[in-house]
């Protein structure tokens, strides 16, 4: 019993890098563009779906069949930015929501007419570490390692680039970096497309690990959900921080009783850190 | 205003006539049967924007639907409990659900896009909790109601029946609306989305006017989903609990229009309607296809109907009435 709580802990934590990596991509886009997008785990289900595809149907080596399902993704993010976003920048904050809430009922359904109701998965074997009792699947090490990779790259991006700069600016203070001759319309399509980049990098790690079908994107985009507010809308720390206690707290849960048990104690945690201190684990006061 | 409100009153008379009418005219029991499904997330759609209108935006109506629906079906599937008193339990049971809920929320002053978020975390727990009991409740493949057939078990030769009784419910739901807006709970309610600590201080009890109108809503909202489950003898967490249906009927009375008494009925008969046609017209080989149709056509009316179509027409209407303005 106890090997396997240590297991589950160890799985949480490797689970929390993918997490928080799928929760920055969330965060970056509500911090910028004040847009929740309601459709992001579904993006990861379409990314996961590209690669699939490039891989299985046009035989295209599996690396290089990952590089261009993450930058069809980033695509897409444009495309919504396009076609979705732009349209309602001034739009009520609920019609902004339910306008991206029926993006999942477009996605997932263009998903079934495309590929089917089937699970799908490139079947790859990746060995397995051992450490005594404690066994670790080395496609999970894989995802942690390149997730904790990506969130490097992308702190430097935010804070050592000029455009990173502009993106902080307009998250900061729109008026302001308007003023400064900054064009937000340029740094949200930037910003979806990093988003929707993000997403493909997530599916991909997701490749080794998990199957894919339609409704594949809906517990990741309430689980991303939960973290980013869990740790502190638009704050990109929190996101990172709270995506390991999540992950945590799910992954030993479900040992020690079911995955839904599991779900429904985050969404607690959650409710219940939206009644104590609504801006989350390390937001400011709004 | 004087005149939108009489040609209003006119024009809800005749939509009343129309209404009562309509069975007796169309026969065929599938157009009957989308008409009842109307009817019956109008009146639910009425119910949730009974909280919406004045600033609480709830995302978690679903486990109010939820409750509603469950507890009478597996009453009634365990234990023979006949759903004529059956409903009522669910009824109370949802209300105090809310009341617990609710006053969480209102206690810690959760406001706007938190509320909101709580409200859809909510959602999801009770359509997880229905999955964790899947011994009891069926889990995500759904509950089917026992059939008897037998009117003591709130099961009619003639679907029509429950027609009407959506047809009722939805006008004492447009009625209640019109109470509330004559009373002052409205202007209570208005005081307090407007500002919350100004109302306070003015002697507005802010918790107990919110309470007030979430334990209607949710209580109205339990009814509907009681009765969804036993018109449609079946329920699962995908149709009647969860994150989906939630916001489903947020969907409804937005694009009606929120705002106005008869918008949710609008904005239902449209996306219900909407939904089976493109079903029909596509058919079961196409199925997804259909609904890729159906959430463009909710986007596009999202982006161009932002007040709701309801909304949208009132203002059109009235400016026309004052063009000096």
């Amino acid at each position: 019993m106890f090997e396997q709580i240590l297991m589950a802990l160890i799985n949480g934590i490797l689970l929390g890098g993918v997490l928080a990596l799928l929760a920055f991509g969330l965060n970056l886009i509500f911090g910028v563009v004040k847009i929740i997008h309601m459709a992001y785990g579904q993006f990861v289900m379409l990314g996961f779906y590209f690669i699939y595809t490039f891989h299985t149907s046009w035989h295209i080596p599996l690396l290089l069949a990952m590089a261009l399902g993450i930058a069809a993704m980033g695509l897409i993010g444009i495309l919504t930015q396009l076609l979705v976003i732009n349209p309602l920048l001034n739009a009520p904050r609920l019609n902004q929501l339910l306008a991206l809430a029926s993006l999942i009922i477009v996605v997932e359904n263009l998903a079934q007419v495309i590929w089917g109701a089937d699970y799908r998965g490139i079947p790859l074997s990746m060995p397995i570490i051992q450490f005594g009792e404690i066994f670790i699947r080395s496609s999970f090490l894989i995802a942690f390692i390149g997730a904790i990779v990506t969130l490097w790259f992308l702190y430097l991006f935010l804070n050592r680039t000029y455009l990173g700069l502009g993106i902080r600016a307009v998250a900061q203070d729109l008026e302001m970096a308007k003023g400064m001759g900054i064009n937000p319309k340029v740094i949200y399509y930037i910003t979806l497309m990093t988003g929707g980049a993000l997403s493909g990098l997530v599916a991909a790690f997701f490749v080794p690990i998990y199957t894919v079908h339609p409704h594949f994107g809906a517990s990741f985009t309430l689980m991303a959900f939960v973290i980013v507010v869990f740790g502190g809308m638009g704050n990109l720390m929190g996101g990172f921080i709270s995506a390991f206690i999540i992950g945590i707290v799910t992954s030993v849960t479900a040992v020690l009783s079911s995955k839904e048990v599991a779900d429904i104690v985050a969404l607690l945690m959650f409710i219940g850190m939206m009644m104590v201190r609504p801006e989350g684990l390390l937001g400011t006061e709004s | 205003m004087q005149a939108i409100n009489k040609y209003g009153f006119y024009g809800q008379i005749i939509l009343l006539v129309v209404l009562v009418m309509l069975p007796f005219i169309i026969t065929s029991s599938y157009l009957n049967h989308i008409m009842t499904l109307i009817l019956l997330w109008s009146f639910v759609a009425t119910a949730w924007a009974y909280m919406a209108r004045f600033g609480m935006v709830s995302l978690g109506h679903g486990i109010f639907l939820g409750i509603g629906a469950y507890f009478p079906t597996m009453m009634f599937n365990y234990w023979s409990f006949t759903p004529w008193i059956g409903i009522w339990v669910g009824v109370a049971i949802a209300v105090a659900t809310a009341a617990v809920l609710g006053y969480a929320c209102f206690r810690f002053g959760l406001l706007g896009d938190y509320f909101a978020l709580v409200t859809l975390a909510v959602a999801e727990v009770s359509a997880l909790t229905i999955m964790a009991f899947r011994e009891t409740t069926g889990g995500s493949l759904g509950y089917t109601l026992r059939a008897t057939g037998k009117i003591s078990d709130m099961q009619f030769s003639d679907k029509r029946v429950y027609y009407f009784i959506a047809l009722i419910l939805l006008i004492g739901a447009v009625y209640i609306w019109r109470r509330i807006d004559r009373s002052p709970i409205r202007l209570a309610l208005t005081a307090i989305e407007e500002s919350e600590i100004a109302a306070a201080s003015l002697g507005v009890s802010v918790i107990r006017y919110k309470m007030m109108i979430t334990l209607l809503s949710a209580g109205l909202t339990a009814l509907g989903g009681a009765l969804y489950a036993q018109y449609v003898t079946y329920v699962s967490p995908d149709t009647i609990a969860g994150v989906g249906v939630s916001l489903s009927v947020c969907f409804k009375a937005i694009l009606g229009g929120m705002f106005t008494v008869l918008g949710p009925f609008v904005g239902s008969t449209i996306i219900v309607a909407l939904e089976e046609y493109v079903r029909i017209s596509m058919g079961a080989s196409f199925l997804g296809l259909s609904q890729i149709i159906f959430g463009i056509s909710l986007l596009i009316m999202i982006i161009f109907l932002p007040k709701g179509i309801m909304g949208s027409m009132s203002l059109a209407i009235s400016r026309k009435l004052n063009r000096i303005d």
